[in-house]
């Protein structure tokens, strides 16, 4: 059974709008992979005209808010830098015992990798571009700039929700069988990091010794 | 192993009977708002009902059951129904449109027989998996945002509906060539496969799907925040305090209540870190040229005042004064919403010569009055852009102070040219104040500023122009224009007299319990009438010195 990977589309965001756009990527998928009972929720987004859907499970709600909440932590404190979230589901399977693995081993079926160039936060004009003599006004031009860029973003999203749509039609043959419970069917974890992160390497390499291969189950 | 065959064809029948159920319930639930039920209260996670654990999504209540073959493709077709022109009747005829095309098959095929015993179970699965996917993309596609406006009650000049059939009408070229064809990867199933597909169109800006501009506009009790703490935030305006000299309404016959233009555009807000949601849920409110008769008497919390507010006086003062270029901040002004503001109606009653009609203060005081919203949007700009000083910037390097505390004088202006003395004036009902400091001006009047330094400012700041302004002969007109009808008031101004007349009972009741209309001595008004003489020969000597 292979470890399908879906790479989304890079997103530039400013700070402002990582919560919402991440809540977005995350419950959409988190629809398509929860496969036991849901009760949907349309969720309208409040910075852009999109809607998308919830499970309606309190807990998953409140597990992916804390990661967005660490993810946000992150940005502030390594800013300029592009930034990972990985959204993996597994299965836990009981193996023997070795020398270098768990009793419980994971095998990784999908990972979801949201990608997010964070923009800084853009300094204020100085007092003094008031006197210009131009007869544009000073703050018209980065008015403009800054819808078309979150007119941009909207489209974006857009795309990465048809992305994910996209993905999970194609790829249905590596999905386990569907427990049965309510709401989030499948163990899954979120993963942050940052490029020219070491804490990502070692993620990866540690895989490698549980799974064998990062894209291959044994 | 015939049996067991026979039980999995029947269950393969029902999956796909109920999945065609099902998808109909998407579509439909998700495209026509009048089949959409009523909010049942909530019901224990315990409870479901059997048509809900159906690919384990509850829906609630089906719409109307439909039944089908299954061999036969199951058609949805939405439709947007729009009123287009007139007959003799007076009724539009009823345009009807095609905006999405929904087709739901079980395609048979002999030949792809699975060979799995328990092929069904893969087969559901799948199937939950593609009815999550026709659940996001409803919600993807742009005839979901005509649902939406069409769901939220508000009065619409077009419906949505549908056509459920096994065959359809196909699509002209013209037709085809705006459509967009989405097909959802197929589901294996025992004789065959599952698929849908949609045919879209990529936008409906053609059919301008705005709520209908002929209904009259909603009221929004629920404003949020405060000009204080946001100064450049559009709020609808109030109704000016009826004044002593007014029928009770906040208008005199010739002048109409201003427009308000509210910004409601999702990208007309400046940049913030961390904005309040509150600020973004403006896009849901899409509310436009609203009257002082649809706003609230009162918010509770201090309102913009965007407009002159027809004062005859500072109109007429206004369009007697050459053009000036002025500064967007100066647009804001608070007035204090107090009811019990013990000058509110202690004021005389104005001359005669006010309610005659003046074309030049009557065309150029909308100019005034109504903002534009891309004026808005650069105050805010500016303020995003500047910090947060930038709101006095102008102010302090233009020495311009505003009224905040004393809104109760019956003209409160500035007369200033460059070579000409700053004389303010500001009375209430019973003092008068003469200031030859323009720092300490009390300037009620937001829109009257000194000339000087105008190239400062950009061309795009100017509030009016010479097309919306007083006509070219306004601008022309000196200063002295201005003083001579300020003179001519004066002298033809009658006597000081309380009349309570025009006051509403209610507010006559709580004048006299806070004793507003006590009597006043023949002596006060003799006082007032020198004190206006002193003023009348101030103005004329001054006059003469700049001649």
């Amino acid at each position: 059974m292979n470890c399908e990977v879906c790479q989304l589309k890079e997103l530039d965001v400013e700070y402002f709008e990582i919560r919402e756009v991440l809540r977005c990527i995350l419950h959409t998928v988190f629809f398509h992979r929860a496969l036991g009972l849901v009760r949907p929720k349309d969720i309208h987004l409040e910075l852009f005209e999109i809607t998308y859907v919830q499970c309606g499970d309190a807990e998953l709600e409140k597990k992916v808010d804390e990661k967005i909440d660490q993810f946000i932590d992150r940005v502030e404190k390594h800013p300029n830098k592009k930034n990972q979230i990985c959204l993996s589901f597994f299965e836990v399977k009981n193996k023997q015992a070795t020398w270098f693995t768990h009793k419980v081993e994971r095998l990784y079926w999908e990972q979801w990798y949201i990608n997010l160039n964070v923009a800084q936060h853009p300094k204020p004009h100085s007092g003094k571009s008031h006197h210009s003599k131009l007869t544009v006004h000073p703050g018209e031009s980065a008015s403009d700039e800054r819808n078309a860029r979150r007119a941009a973003l909207e489209s974006s999203l857009h795309e990465v929700l048809f992305q994910i749509i996209k993905f999970v039609n194609e790829k249905k043959d590596h999905i386990p069988p569907i427990p049965n419970k309510e709401g989030v069917s499948f163990p899954y974890e979120i993963t942050i990091s940052s490029s020219s992160d070491s804490a990502f390497g070692m993620d990866m390499i540690k895989r490698m010794l549980q799974t064998g291969h990062p894209t291959m189950l044994s | 192993m015939e049996l067991q065959y026979n039980n999995e064809h029947g269950r393969n029948d029902q999956i796909v009977s109920q999945f065609l159920l099902k998808t109909l319930h998407i579509v439909l639930e998700s495209r026509v708002p009048s089949l959409r039920p009523p909010p049942s209260p909530p019901r224990s996670s315990s409870f479901v009902k059997k048509s809900d654990k159906w690919f384990n999504l509850a829906l609630g209540d089906r719409p109307t059951a439909f039944t089908f073959a299954h061999r036969d493709p199951m058609i949805i077709d939405i439709i947007l129904v729009q009123e287009m022109g007139q007959n003799q009747s007076g009724y539009g005829a009823l345009v009807e449109t095609v905006i999405e095309r929904w087709a739901v098959q079980y395609e048979y095929s002999r030949a792809s027989q699975s060979q799995s015993s328990e092929s069904y179970k893969k087969t559901y699965k799948k199937s939950i998996i593609l009815l999550r996917s026709l659940y996001s993309m409803m919600r993807l596609l742009p005839a979901y945002r005509a649902y939406r406006t069409k769901a939220k009650g508000k009065p619409c000049d077009f419906d949505i509906t549908y056509k459920v059939s096994s065959f359809s009408v196909p699509f002209t070229r013209s037709e085809e060539q705006v459509m967009k064809l989405y097909t959802f990867f197929p589901v294996e199933a025992q004789h065959g496969h599952l698929s849908v597909s949609v045919k879209y169109r990529e936008s409906l800006s053609d059919f301008n799907l705005e709520t209908s501009a002929t209904f009259p506009p909603e009221i929004i009790t629920d404003y949020v925040g405060s000009p204080a703490t946001d100064p450049f935030r559009a709020f609808p305006p109030v109704p000016q305090r009826p004044h002593s000299w007014t029928s009770g309404g906040p208008f005199t016959k010739n002048q109409s209540p201003p427009a308000y233009h509210s910004s409601s555009g999702r990208f007309d807000l400046s940049y913030s870190p961390s904005p309040s949601y509150d600020v973004y849920s403006q896009r849901t409110r899409q509310q436009s040229h609203h009257s002082f008769d649809d706003s609230p008497p009162f918010s509770p919390s201090p309102p913009m005042y965007l407009s002159s507010g027809g004062n005859y006086i500072q109109s007429r003062l206004r369009s007697e004064t050459a053009p000036v270029s002025i500064p967007n901040p100066l647009f804001t002004r608070h007035l204090s919403p107090n009811l019990s503001d013990p000058n509110r109606h202690s004021l005389p009653p104005l001359s005669p010569r006010s309610t005659r009609y003046e074309p030049s203060s009557h065309e150029s005081s909308p100019a005034i009055r109504s903002l534009k919203k891309s004026e808005m949007a650069r105050v805010g700009d500016l303020s995003s852009a500047s910090g947060s000083g930038s709101a006095n910037h102008y102010s302090s390097s233009h020495k311009v102070s505003r009224d905040n505390k004393d809104d109760s004088g019956r003209f409160s202006g500035l007369l200033s040219s460059s070579g000409s003395p700053r004389i303010g004036f500001s009375r209430s009902s019973s003092r008068l104040s003469l200031q030859d400091e323009l720092d300490d001006i009390d300037f009620s009047c937001p829109f009257i500023v000194d000339d000087v330094d105008t190239c400062d400012f950009p061309v795009s700041d100017v509030a009016f122009d010479s097309q919306s302004g007083a006509g070219g002969k306004q601008g022309k007109k000196s200063q002295d224009a201005a003083v001579g009808a300020l003179v001519r008031m004066l002298r033809t101004a009658p006597p000081l007299r309380q009349d309570s007349s025009c006051c509403s009972d209610h507010v006559e009741a709580q004048s006299n319990a806070s004793g507003l209309f006590m009597s006043r001595k023949t002596s006060d008004a003799l006082e007032e009438l020198k004190a206006y003489t002193g003023i009348k020969h101030l103005i004329l000597s001054k006059s003469k010195d700049t001649l």
